[in-house]
């Protein structure tokens, strides 16, 4: 079976971190300029060359966002800002934009060219057609289904990059300009108001109309996209925070080893398709990978999308001497608490907390500080950046 | 062998049913595709198509299915038909690979924002149409640096969205409500009507309101692109007699958008 690429969004350098640990080959991030996130933090160059340094020492891959479509306005600053890209080394911009491809090819810029989702290639002569302009990769729209997938790979031979987690646009990619017209803020320069997710009045009914897509989740498709030639597994979310990064690339870190091992069951496939609707605080499914979406893939009243407070604690430091765990607190738990341990270097696992200690190791009832030290007894070796969560699912339940 | 017509200051009218015995001069007909167009409430197959000098619509994101049906059908096209108008990139490729002499217009609208984008697929194509987010004083520079005419939207209701999903049978389906390929939805924060067509194939938003771009003349226009959708024949008649019309806005013409918040909130204060 090849070897894929599992590639993370990152909204800034911290983010990036938390994505090669836990198990991502690349990651995508936006500079100031020219990305479709204009009011994420995204990286000054400086931290796009701190970044690129820490990929390439990890021997991994990072991709810089050039995907916005350009108006008179943002050309001015575009030669000198893809020979920063190009001077600072990183590994392919992901573009949409046919003038950002001809001017990289013109400047002989050292990264590859990718082409956006934006730019909805669903067909090999489409693909064949930014294949001639010297893409290397592109970045299929989400609406492709495994079949289309598999004609453009055997056909073009370009590498192909599929969304397989986390938000959908109800938009083709690049279609909509809803945002435009509501708000006057501009969809394809990255200014984008969500549109597609407020609702409207619909003339025969007292319910508002909505059209809010339920999340991707590609998870039982995997092994087929592999088979078909997909070299490129990306997770959308460069607004999320690292919990969210972490525990999902997590899981599909493991789910593609196992694929790969060939020793992924059907039973773990369901505790991590759980874990990851957990996360998420929606649902998700598979949407266009093997048929055309219903009802059953929107969300309409009722929507449950409630923030969950699972993400209790993240390991600073542990004593293997004395079992001592520090974790500084991210949320509310109590002598009691059910939890779990995960990490990139562990095997999750469950812990009920007995004891909680302060710095000081005096006994306390509660951990209810956002960010407080505290330190828990536990048997299991536990690393930094490992992190604890609230015990929802019994992964024994699902084997 | 088709032959090319000359683009010159002519006009090109996205037809419906109701528009197929307008009798007007200087103006072609770009027929939407049964299977290949999405938004339109008519559309044609290839062997209905008559008239002389008619440009057929491809908007649809095409995929391997319907890349396919392409093929066969533009291996049946009739002479009277010189031109395709598309989205999808795709059709170049097909387009070459049958070696048909016929004019290719790229009209993807909110793709074409800046002078040095259009004179690049300029280099693939014979025209490309203006994108209908672009300030007058955009517009204007782009016409002025093109490297061969192009399509400048004149007249009609403009595509704001399209999505592959049946949005409105999704809907309806889910609250047992009548199943209607047409409707018009309303939001109240905006106070923005759109008009909502769906076919087999995906959904078109329309923003309610006739976009009117006939302030602006240029050499470069090629054509003057009106979408017929829900227009009469006295309608178009008066567009091109330029007389005045009901329900028109200038869009973008003289109001930027913004994409960072920052700036948009101090260009408010």
């Amino acid at each position: 079976m090849p070897k894929v690429e599992l590639l993370a969004p990152a909204g800034d350098i911290e983010k990036l971190k938390f994505a090669y640990l836990y198990g991502a080959d690349a990651v995508y991030c936006s500079g100031k300029k020219f990305g479709l996130r204009a009011n994420a933090n995204n990286l000054t160059l400086e931290e796009i060359k701190e970044a690129t340094k820490i990929a390439h020492d990890l021997n991994k891959r990072i991709y810089i966002t050039v995907n916005i479509i350009f108006h008179e306005e943002e050309l001015e600053g575009l030669e000198a800002y893809l020979l920063n890209l190009s001077e600072i080394g990183i590994d392919a911009i992901i573009a949409s934009d046919i003038h950002v491809i001809k001017i990289a090819k013109s400047l002989n810029c050292s990264f590859e060219v990718h082409i956006s989702t934006q730019a909805s290639v669903l067909n090999t002569e489409a693909a064949l057609f930014y294949k001639k302009l010297g893409v290397t990769r592109i970045v299929l729209a989400r609406e492709a289904s495994l079949s289309d997938i598999e004609d453009i790979k055997k056909k073009t031979g370009l590498e192909l990059e599929c969304f397989i987690h986390g938000a959908m646009c109800t938009s083709f990619s690049g279609r909509c300009v809803l945002s435009n017209y509501c708000t006057n803020r501009d969809s394809n320069r990255g200014g984008c108001a969500q549109i597609c997710r407020w609702t409207f009045d619909y003339p025969e009914s007292t319910v508002p109309f909505s059209m809010t897509p339920k999340d991707l989740n590609l998870v039982e498709y995997i092994e087929k996209m592999i088979n078909v030639g997909v070299n490129s597994f990306k997770v959308e979310g460069r607004m999320r925070g690292i919990y969210y990064i972490a525990t999902v690339i997590l899981v599909y870190r493991r789910l593609i080893d196992q694929i790969q091992e060939k020793t992924l069951t059907q039973q773990e496939v369901k505790y991590y398709l759980s874990i990851l609707n957990r996360c998420a605080n929606r649902e998700s499914t598979p949407q266009f990978i093997n048929k055309l979406p219903t009802n059953e893939e929107q969300y309409f009243l009722g929507r449950d999308e409630v923030s969950n407070q699972d993400f209790l604690g993240m390991v600073l430091d542990y004593d293997e001497e004395t079992n001592i765990v520090t974790l500084e607190q991210r949320n509310y738990f109590e002598k009691g608490t059910e939890v779990e341990f995960f990490g990139p270097k562990i095997e999750t696992f469950s812990y009920k907390v007995n004891k909680i200690y302060n710095e000081k190791m005096e006994e306390i009832e509660v951990a209810n500080h956002p960010q407080m030290i505290v330190k828990l007894e536990i048997k299991q070796k536990v690393n930094k950046y490992d992190m604890m969560r609230l015990k929802v699912f019994d992964k024994q339940n699902f084997l | 062998m088709l032959a090319k017509e000359k683009m010159t200051n002519k006009y090109l009218l996205a037809v419906t049913n109701d528009l197929l015995n307008l009798k007007v001069k200087n103006l072609n007909f770009l027929f939407p595709i049964e299977g290949l167009s999405i938004g339109f409430k008519d559309v044609f197959k290839l062997s209905e198509i008559k008239k002389e000098n008619a440009y057929i619509y491809i908007n649809r994101i095409l995929d391997k299915e319907s890349i396919l049906s392409l093929k066969e059908e533009l291996k049946q096209l009739n002479e009277n038909i010189i031109g395709i108008c598309f989205n999808d990139l795709g059709v170049i490729t097909v387009v070459k690979e049958l070696n048909l002499p016929l004019q290719l217009i790229y009209m993807n609208n909110h793709n074409t924002t800046n002078k040095a984008s259009i004179n690049d697929y300029l280099e693939y194509v014979d025209s490309v149409l203006i994108s209908t987010d672009l300030t007058e004083e955009e517009i204007r520079i782009i016409l002025e640096e093109a490297e061969k005419p192009l399509v400048l939207p004149c007249f009609g209701l403009v595509e704001v969205m399209c999505s592959r999903r049946p949005l409105l049978t999704n809907f309806q389906t889910e609250f047992d409500l009548e199943l209607k390929k047409e409707q018009v939805l309303y939001e109240g924060i905006s106070n923005t009507a759109f008009r909502v067509v769906e076919n087999e194939y995906g959904t078109a938003f329309y923003k309610d309101q006739y976009i009117d771009y006939r302030q602006i003349k240029h050499e470069k226009i090629g054509f003057y692109y009106i979408n017929g959708l829900n227009l009469t024949q006295e309608d178009i008649e008066k567009i091109i007699n330029n007389e005045k019309m009901e329900k028109t806005e200038s869009g973008f013409l003289n109001k930027k958008t913004y994409y960072r918040l920052k700036e948009m909130n101090e260009c408010q204060k």
